[in-house]
């Protein structure tokens, strides 16, 4: 069963017309998990999780029922009659409680939560009153859990559906990262939502919805080392800022939504596309004339860049500071984008590691040559290093460069993962051809909408099996991906018995 | 509970009858009644090169084992060293099974290793929340079973997430438990609001509003668990244990005493406690305002630390000082890179790293201090205390964990301080200091953690 992550929280309790100030950052931290913090297996409660819920659903029960709020949250709280009290009350309740439960009210649930504001009114004031019903919500676990009981499948007493409503809950947080909206109510009460092919249906229509673009970019802020490039520290570099980190962050968001959503939409696309999205700042950084202005414009007159890999950003954000490092760029593509898992050193070996002196002798390639010679070493980082090594053209902010301290620089390299290239360029290309690449995206898109970390137990396996196959048929299209995520076995049923 | 006509409740000093008392022996010590453990990271420095090589110890004392002169780094605790123990010469039972910090963390407090490799935690609780079991059967007195606070948490690689790098506590035997510390300063000081008088008979009103929402929460998770599966009734259940213990705790109202008092309120604005959240993997991204704070919200969090227990609201606390990333930056030091950067990141900087520890050793020296000025009744809350200072690794350059930087502060259970033991080398774990310390809180049992890293209690008393 899994527990709204403060993502989620946050764009909740802003449909809910609660709350719009960002309150979830008080919430308990999320366990790292499967890197998206939203694995039901790493939701652990404490006494601390339990306290912030606490905390965070008083501090928003309190503004929403602060004298100047109140009548605009609830209109008939204005000038409130004693004797309209209840009544204005149980309205608020019938409206705003089966969004938060997401689910129909069952028979005294209204009741209860009237009788609550009944009991505060006794002896606190009618705002406060109020304010129970808002802080009872927040923390119930109607409202912060997922909880799914299903309904029988004819002929298979192993396994349940999701309810209409569990499964406009499902689909509204993979796909939107928030709770459903009057639409998808509608379309889970009229039984749309009961067969597999009316959930994807549904999904197809929720993909043309704004929200999933934004649910996809914050996927994208996650896997990729983008979300802090405003504040990387290049104090030694000239020419970075955080505006201009900033900038690269938005290139890359604009570009993936645009490839994904309005042009090729394939992940090799993203990989090797020879185009991308600037604005001024970002052209004057990489040398393409003619761009004036702060919006984002697509750009095709590339010079020593292709695709995703080799946007400024994506290489600048897996560095330390401003020293160069091929280990955590290539340990970022190979663990992250090729899904390798590639253990840290430990014992000995880790006794062993330390960081190549500078040398002005010496390019970064060479400095770290111990990897490739040292038996110890080698076994992990010939994975790693080469692929790093290929970006070396790059500078810790990304801006290229044909020589390092005045040598040539050698970016060629075998990958035992995806071949042999000659440069970033010819790099992108083999990622972009690679069955291994493609399979990765699409097990991190499984993780994210099943909220597991992948290798899952038991009957995921097939589902996984068979949305990656759907993604190489439809030419590894990414709305596609979703799409097959969304009508896969794992997320249109849930065993019977669960342990 | 006392209740008078207005609804006040008046606690009643609690008394020692709870059972938990070793039998007295011929010194006739107080079974130990406070436990709290400080973290700094980073180890300290006895070495100069990287590989720990060269030695150049500034942290084990001089003199003798009975009359110790502090060294460098702990000179700002030679006012306070009559109630220190310094244990030279443990090593960390799980050395280099997981990865090199987080183990050091995760094994610090539990004397177990990362369950199943990097970036997982410890299949052992920690032994703060065994005492806290300890102290907590029948009706828990306490507000706070325990009280976890970290100043300047979760840097690098958590970004702000609890995760085997930040992690030191750990809540239940067998499974993943960790527990995450309380970061914001503000947030902490509400727990002192019931010290100011509730003249008007407000927050007695408030009070019975918010047990009236969490009795609701109460019927709510109780309905829907009993609908739900083995695994996930047992996540609500968990919840609604926490949610009732928040219940439970609203009935404990505290008298100020002399000793126990609301501490001043530090304005700590600038001071963003969740700046974790937009850190960077390297330290790249610096958050100054935030970090040229840490000397005064430090200094804040500990001074509530030291009310929290001197009020009775906990006798179980974890005061961190960051993490094992460690990346941020000491501006009042003139230090502009990261710790870890010192540690190892640029190559170990024995000199900066020595500055760190000391600031770190004036920080636990005025812990410690403030400790020893709070009156619990004819001795103070030093003397009935045991605290454990120690760090997730010995030598950062590569990660060392022999040599382990421990000190024991306080009295409690008959601790005998003002002592340095040097252990010989490779034979005594932290496993064996952990037994000792829970022996002296009255629990017997003569192991813990990870069987194979135990070799006896240490005898410290």
């Amino acid at each position: 069963m899994r527990r709204l992550t403060r993502f989620e929280y946050n764009n909740t309790v802003a449909e809910l017309k609660l709350d719009t100030s960002n309150q979830a950052v008080n919430l308990a931290a999320e366990l790292d998990g499967n890197g998206f913090g939203n694995d039901a297996d790493n939701q652990p409660v404490s006494d601390t999780t339990a306290a912030a819920y606490k905390q965070v659903a008083e501090s928003i029960a309190a503004a929403v029922t602060a004298p100047d709020t109140l009548p605009k949250f609830l209109p008939c709280a204005a000038n409130i009659a004693a004797s309209a009290e209840v009544a204005c009350v149980r309205g608020l309740v019938e409206g705003l409680l089966p969004q938060a439960y997401r689910r129909p009210l069952d028979a005294g649930e209204a009741d209860e939560v009237v009788a609550l504001f009944q009991s505060s009114r006794v002896a606190s004031t009618f705002a406060k009153s109020v304010a129970s019903v808002l802080e009872f919500t927040l923390q119930s676990p109607d409202f912060l859990y997922r909880p799914e009981l299903g309904v029988p499948v004819a002929g298979r007493a192993d396994l349940l559906r999701p309810t209409g409503a569990e499964m406009a809950t499902r689909l509204s947080y993979f796909l939107w990262g928030t709770q459903p909206d009057d639409s998808l109510r509608a379309a889970a009460a009229a039984h749309a939502l009961d067969t597999t092919d009316g959930v994807r249906n549904q999904a197809t229509l929720m993909l043309a919805d704004p929200k999933a673009r934004k649910l996809v970019t914050f996927f994208f802020d996650n896997l990729l080392p983008i979300s802090n490039l405003a504040q990387l520290e290049r104090t030694g570099v000239a020419g970075f800022s955080s505006k201009l980190g900033a900038a690269m962050r938005q290139e890359t968001e604009t570009f993936l939504e645009h490839v994904i959503f309005d042009g090729e939409g394939t992940w090799p696309a993203a990989l090797a596309a020879d185009y991308t999205y600037v604005n001024e700042d970002l052209a004057k950084f990489y040398g393409i004339a003619g761009v004036t202005g702060s919006e984002f414009r697509k750009v095709s007159d590339l010079n020593h860049r292709r695709g995703l890999l080799t946007q400024a950003g994506m290489v600048a954000g897996p560095l330390a500071s401003d020293k160069g490092n091929p280990v955590t760029r290539g340990g970022f593509i190979v663990k992250k984008l090729l899904c390798q898992n590639i253990p840290l050193p430990t014992g000995d070996i880790a006794a062993l590691v330390k960081t190549p002196p500078a040398d002005p002798t010496k390019t970064t390639r060479e400095r770290f040559a111990a990897h490739s010679v040292n038996g110890a070493c080698r076994g992990c980082h010939i994975n790693m290093d080469p692929v790093g090594f290929a970006f070396e053209n790059y500078d810790t902010i990304g801006q290229w460069r044909d020589t390092e301290q005045n040598l040539p620089i050698d970016a060629s390299g075998d990958s035992p993962l995806v071949g042999k290239f000659n440069g970033p360029s010819e790099f992108a290309q083999r990622m972009a051809e690679s069955p291994v690449a493609q399979a990765c995206l699409a097990s991190h898109w499984v993780n994210y909408a099943y909220g597991r970390k992948l290798p899952s137990a038991g009957s995921d396996a097939c589902s996984v099996l068979s949305v990656q196959s759907k993604f190489k048929d439809s030419g590894y299209n990414v709305q596609k991906l979703l799409l097959s995520v969304a009508e896969s076995d794992a997320f249109n049923y849930l065993p019977a018995v669960r342990e | 509970m006392l209740r008078g006509a207005t609804g006040v409740a008046i606690a009643l000093p609690w008394l020692e009858i709870m059972g938990h008392e070793k039998t007295a022996s011929a010194q006739s010590v107080t079974t130990a009644k406070r436990y709290l453990t400080v973290f700094q990271p980073g180890g300290t420095v006895t070495f100069t090169d990287q590989n720990g090589t060269v030695p150049s110890d500034r942290f084990w004392p001089t003199g003798t084992s009975d009359a110790p002169v502090m060294n460098t780094i702990n000179k700002p605790l030679a006012a306070i060293q009559k109630k220190l123990l310094f244990l030279q010469g443990l090593k960390m039972g799980p050395a280099n099974t997981g990865e090199q910090h987080q183990e050091g963390i995760v094994g610090l407090l539990t004397g177990s290793k990362q369950l199943n490799g990097p970036d997982t935690y410890s299949g052992y609780a920690s032994i703060d929340q065994v005492l806290s079991n300890r102290f907590a059967t029948g009706p828990t007195p306490y507000t706070q079973p325990t009280l976890e606070m970290a100043v300047r948490w979760a840097t690098g690689k958590s970004h702000g997430r609890l995760s085997a790098i930040n992690s030191l506590n750990f809540a239940y035997e067998g499974k993943h438990s960790p527990i995450e510390p309380r970061i914001d300063p503000q947030q902490i000081f509400k727990m002192f609001a019931n010290l100011t008088p509730d003249s008007s008979g407000a927050r007695a009103i408030e009070t019975a509003r918010t047990k009236s929402v969490l009795d609701l929460l109460d019927k709510r998770y109780t309905k829907l668990a009993a609908r739900l599966g083995a695994a996930d009734k047992l996540k609500l259940q968990e919840h609604l244990d926490k949610i009732r213990k928040i219940e439970l705790n609203l009935d404990t109202i505290v008298q100020g005493t002399s000793v126990c008092k609301a501490p001043t309120a530090v304005d700590t604005k600038g001071y963003n406690p969740s700046t974790g959240l937009q850190s960077s993997n390297d330290g790249s991204t610096v958050d100054t305002s935030t970090d040229a704070l840490i000397p005064k919200v430090g200094q804040f969090m500990m001074d509530m630390m030291v009310m929290a227990m001197a009020c009775d609201l906990t006798r179980v606390g974890t005061f961190q000082w960051t993490d094992t990333e460690a990346k941020h930056t000491f501006p009042w030091l003139n230090l502009n890179s990261h710790h870890h950067f010192y540690q190892h990141d640029g190559g170990f900087r024995p000199d900066e790293c020595t500055k760190i520890d000391t600031w770190y050793a004036e920080q636990h020296a005025y812990l410690l201090q403030a400790m020893d000025k709070v009156d619990m009744g004819g001795h103070t809350l030093l003397d009935e205390s045991v605290v454990f200072f120690g760090s997730e690794l010995s030598h950062p350059g590569n990660h060392r964990k022999d040599n382990m930087p421990f000190i024991l502060a306080g009295n409690g259970g008959g601790l005998k301080t003002g002592r340095h033991l040097k252990f010989p080398a490779g034979q005594r774990s932290s496993n064996d200091l952990l037994v000792a310390i829970l022996n002296l809180f009255g629990d017997s049992r003569t192991s813990y953690g990870e069987p194979g890293f135990n070799h006896g209690a240490l005898s410290l008393a």
